[in-house]
C-alpha cells in the first residue's frame, strides 16, 4: 500500500517579518484546502482553529553517531499524530521561531523514516522584512541561514522601502542564495499557490530551477558569512571519483555547507543524475533522459559558510574524466 | 479463459498477497470505520478501540459493538485499569469512559496535545508536553511531574509504586513516597518513546527514536542496548514465564529473554513469526500458550510460539494496510485486529469448541 505523502512547508523568518500575517491568510482564506499549521509564537494572536498545533521546537540529536543529525523531535511526534487523522490534509505548514536554524527541520525529513513515509518536505519559505533585512543580516547569523536555506524568499513590506533600497536588498539575498525565488509583497499578499505546494525538494524540481547568477560579484561592502559557489562542466564526470570526493566533502565540511544541489552528467550513465543535500544528508538518483535540444553538462551549487576556501572548485574539476 | 471482467483478477495477480485469506478471517465479522485504528486495549470480556476521528468503540463478546464519540481529534493514546478506559487526544482532553459509555473529562490542556496515558489500579496519569499529571485515589488535584522535554511514554510498575516517564535523554523513575513523588534518572542519549517495566519490576525498557530499544537494570542502572532493527520499534509485549519481551520493528517478532541475572545482556534474541519482506508493526501476547501475535505492515497477522523450530500459524492474510492494534478478550475467546485504514476484524479465536484449539 502506498499512502500519498502530505507536503510540508517550512516557514522561517525573523519576528515581525510577517509570518503571522501569512499564517492568518492560510488559515482564513477560502482556498478550499485543508491546511494544518504548526506554530510556536501564535499564542497572543488567539486564533481558534482546530488545525493549529502548538509546538515546542525541541531539537534532538539522533543517537546514531552523525554529529550533524539534529532533528525536530516535536515535529516527528506532531506529524505522526496528524497522519492518524480521519481526514486527509492537503498540506502542513510548520512555522519556526524567528531565531531558529532551519536545518533540524529539514533534516527531520531525511532522517526519520516514519516522517519520510507519510510526509514530504515541500519547500522552505523565508519571510524577510525588506526594511530591516539588511541590518538583521549583519547582526544575526540566523537571518543569514534562513535566507541561505530558502527555496522562496517572501520579501515583505516592500511598500515601506524605496525602490533602490529594495534592489540592494535583493542583491544581497542573491549573493547568499542565488537559487531562491524572490517574491516581493507588501502584506504577505502573494498567491498561496506560490508559497504552498511547490515541491521544491523533489529531485525533478532541482532541474527546473535555474540559478539567478549575479553578473558581477565584486560588491564586498557587506562581508556576508554565507555565500554560494557554483561550477559547470561540459566534460562528463567520473562517478566513482565524484562519489568519493563529494562524500568526503559532506563528511568533513557538511556542517558549513547548508545546502547543495546539482545535476550531473556521469560518464557511462545515459540519464541525468540529480542530487540535493542539507548539511551532511544527501538525496540523489538518476532522473531520466537529458533534454534533446541542449548539450549535456554538469552543474553544482553549494551554499554555505567559508565556502570559497574549501577547495571545492579543484575537487570538482578533478572529477572530470581523463 | 476470462470474459471481459478481467481487471480485478489481474490486479490481484499483480499484488499477490504473501499470505492468503484464512479460515479465521472467513468466520470473522469485518468492519471499516473510515478512520485509522490508533490503538486497542482489553477491558475484561470486551475490547476498546481508539480511532483517528475521536471515536472509541467497545466490542463485547456476543453483543457486538458500541460507539462513543469521545474526542474532537485523534485518540492518540489509551489505557485501562480493567474497568474504565482513559484516553488522550490532540483536542487537549484527558477523558475517562466508563463501561456504560459515560464520558467524563478529567482534565483539559487547551491547544496542547495529550500524548500519553498510563493507568494502574488506584492511579491514572497523562502527559502533555513535558509534564506528567498523576492522580491518586481520593486525590482531587493531580501531582504534576516536570521533565526537560516532551514526554514520549509513561508506564506504572505492576504495584503502582513507580512511574517511568520516557523523554529526551533517558527515563525518569518517579517513586511514590508518603504522598510525594521522588525522582531518579536513567540516562541514555537520544529520544525515548514508549516505555515499560518488566513484569518483575527489575528492568525498564524504552523504544527509541532510532531503530533500537534501550533497557536499564534498575538494581545498578546497567544499560542494555538492543539494536539492529531495520525499522522503529512501535510495539512490545511481555510474554510467558521467562519472560520474553517481544517487539515489532523487524520482519519477524524479536523476543528478548529477561531471565537469569543479566537478562538479555550478551544473548541473542529468539526470532519467530517470520514474514518474507514485511516489517512487524504490532505485537501482542497470547499468555496461556507462551505465544505471540505479530501484525505486519501488509495487514497480515501470524501467531507463533516462542520457539524458532515451530511453524507459525497464519491468523490473517495480507490485506494491504499496516496493523495498528491486536487485542484479545481476557477469556481469550475473541480476538480483534485493527489497521491504519480503519479496518477492524472481530472473531472468535478458536474454531468450534474452545478446547479443540484449532484456529
Amino acid at each position: 500500500m502506498q499512502t500519498s505523502q502530505v507536503p510540508v512547508t517550512v516557514l522561517t523568518g525573523f519576528l515581525g517579518a510577517g509570518k503571522t500575517t501569512l499564517l492568518n491568510r492560510i488559515l482564513t482564506e477560502k482556498h478550499g484546502k485543508k491546511y494544518a499549521v504548526v506554530v510556536n509564537e501564535f499564542g497572543e494572536e488567539g486564533i481558534d482553529n482546530d488545525l493549529v498545533v502548538d509546538a515546542d521546537e525541541e531539537v534532538f540529536e539522533m543517537n546514531n553517531g552523525c554529529i550533524c543529525c539534529t532533528v525536530r523531535g516535536d515535529l516527528i511526534r506532531i506529524l505522526s499524530g496528524l497522519m492518524k487523522r480521519a481526514d486527509q490534509l492537503d498540506a502542513i505548514i510548520v512555522e519556526t521561531t524567528g531565531l531558529a536554524d532551519p536545518a533540524p527541520v529539514a533534516q527531520t525529513f531525511f532522517v526519520d523514516e516514519d516522517v519520510a513515509d507519510r510526509t514530504k518536505l515541500d519547500a522552505i519559505v523565508t519571510v524577510a522584512d525588506a526594511v530591516h533585512l539588511d541590518a538583521q543580516l549583519g547582526e544575526h547569523h540566523e537571518a543569514e541561514e534562513q535566507i541561505a536555506f530558502a527555496d522562496v524568499v517572501l520579501l515583505n513590506k516592500t511598500d515601506l522601502i524605496q525602490n533602490e533600497n529594495l534592489e540592494s536588498v535583493e542583491t544581497r539575498i542573491r549573493k547568499i542564495n542565488p537559487y531562491a525565488k524572490i517574491i516581493r509583497t507588501a502584506r504577505c499578499d502573494a498567491p498561496l499557490e506560490e508559497v504552498v505546494g511547490l515541491n521544491a525538494f523533489s529531485l525533478d524540481r532541482v532541474l527546473e530551477v535555474e540559478p539567478d547568477f549575479l553578473e558581477s560579484d565584486h560588491d564586498h561592502e557587506h562581508d556576508d558569512d554565507i555565500t554560494s559557489v557554483s561550477f559547470v562542466s561540459e566534460t562528463p564526470l567520473d562517478f566513482e571519483k565524484f562519489q568519493s570526493w563529494f562524500g568526503k566533502v559532506l563528511q568533513t565540511r557538511g556542517q558549513d555547507i547548508l545546502r547543495s544541489k546539482g545535476i550531473l552528467d556521469f560518464d557511462g550513465l545515459d540519464e541525468r543524475y540529480v542530487f540535493q543535500g542539507v548539511h551532511m544528508l544527501m538525496d540523489g538518483s538518476p532522473m531520466g533522459d537529458w533534454p534533446k535540444d541542449k548539450p549535456k553538462s554538469s552543474r553544482v551549487v553549494f551554499i554555505g559558510r567559508d565556502i570559497e576556501n574549501m577547495g571545492l572548485k579543484e575537487g570538482f574539476e578533478a572529477c572530470k574524466i581523463a | 479463459m476470462q470474459d471481459s471482467l478481467t481487471s480485478e483478477p489481474t490486479l490481484n495477480q499483480r499484488r499477490r498477497p504473501s499470505f492468503e485469506e484464512t479460515e479465521l478471517e472467513r468466520r470473522a465479522t469485518k468492519f471499516n470505520f473510515g478512520a485509522p485504528v490508533t490503538g486497542s486495549v482489553t477491558v475484561g470480556d470486551s475490547i476498546a478501540v481508539g480511532f483517528g476521528d475521536g471515536n472509541v468503540r467497545i466490542f463485547r463478546e456476543g453483543v457486538g459493538y458500541s460507539t462513543t464519540k469521545a474526542h474532537a481529534g485523534v485518540v492518540l493514546c489509551m489505557a485501562t485499569d480493567g474497568e474504565d478506559i482513559f484516553t488522550g487526544s490532540d483536542d487537549g482532553q484527558f477523558l475517562r469512559i466508563s463501561s456504560d459509555n459515560t464520558v467524563e473529562e478529567i482534565a483539559s490542556f487547551g491547544t496542547k496535545w495529550v500524548d500519553c496515558v498510563a493507568v494502574i489500579d488506584g492511579k491514572y496519569a497523562c502527559s502533555s508536553g513535558g509534564k506528567a499529571h498523576v492522580w491518586s485515589k481520593g486525590q482531587k488535584k493531580p501531582s504534576v511531574l516536570e521533565h526537560s522535554s516532551t514526554v514520549g511514554g509513561m508506564a506504572f510498575d505492576a504495584k503502582g509504586k513507580r512511574l517511568a516517564v520516557a523523554h529526551y535523554g533517558g527515563v525518569t523513575i518517579w517513586e511514590a513516597k508518603e504522598r510525594r513523588w521522588k525522582s531518579s534518572k536513567l540516562i541514555w542519549k537520544g529520544f525515548h518513546g514508549d516505555v515499560c517495566f518488566s513484569p518483575d519490576g527489575k528492568y525498564v525498557v524504552t523504544a527509541m527514536q532510532e531503530n533500537a530499544l534501550h533497557g536499564w537494570r534498575l538494581r545498578d542502572k546497567g544499560d542494555l542496548a538492543m539494536s539492529g532493527y531495520p525499522a522503529k520499534v512501535k510495539s512490545f509485549a511481555w510474554v510467558g514465564n521467562t519472560p520474553y519481551l517481544v517487539t515489532s520493528g523487524a520482519n519477524e517478532a524479536i523476543c528478548w529473554p529477561f531471565d537469569g541475572k543479566d537478562g538479555p545482556m550478551g544473548r541473542a534474541p529468539v526470532c519467530v513469526a517470520p514474514s518474507k519482506k514485511q516489517i512487524a508493526t504490532c505485537v501482542q501476547a497470547l499468555t496461556t500458550e507462551s505465544a505471540v501475535f505479530a501484525g505486519f505492515r501488509d495487514g497480515s497477522v501470524l501467531l507463533a510460539e516462542i520457539d524458532e523450530s515451530k511453524e507459525p500459524i497464519v491468523i490473517k492474510g495480507s490485506s494491504g494496510s499496516a496493523i495498528t492494534g491486536i487485542s484479545l478478550t481476557s477469556s481469550l475467546s475473541h480476538v480483534l485486529v485493527g489497521d491504519e485504514e480503519g479496518n477492524v476484524l472481530w472473531s472468535t479465536l478458536w474454531a468450534g469448541e474452545m478446547n479443540a484449539k484449532s484456529i
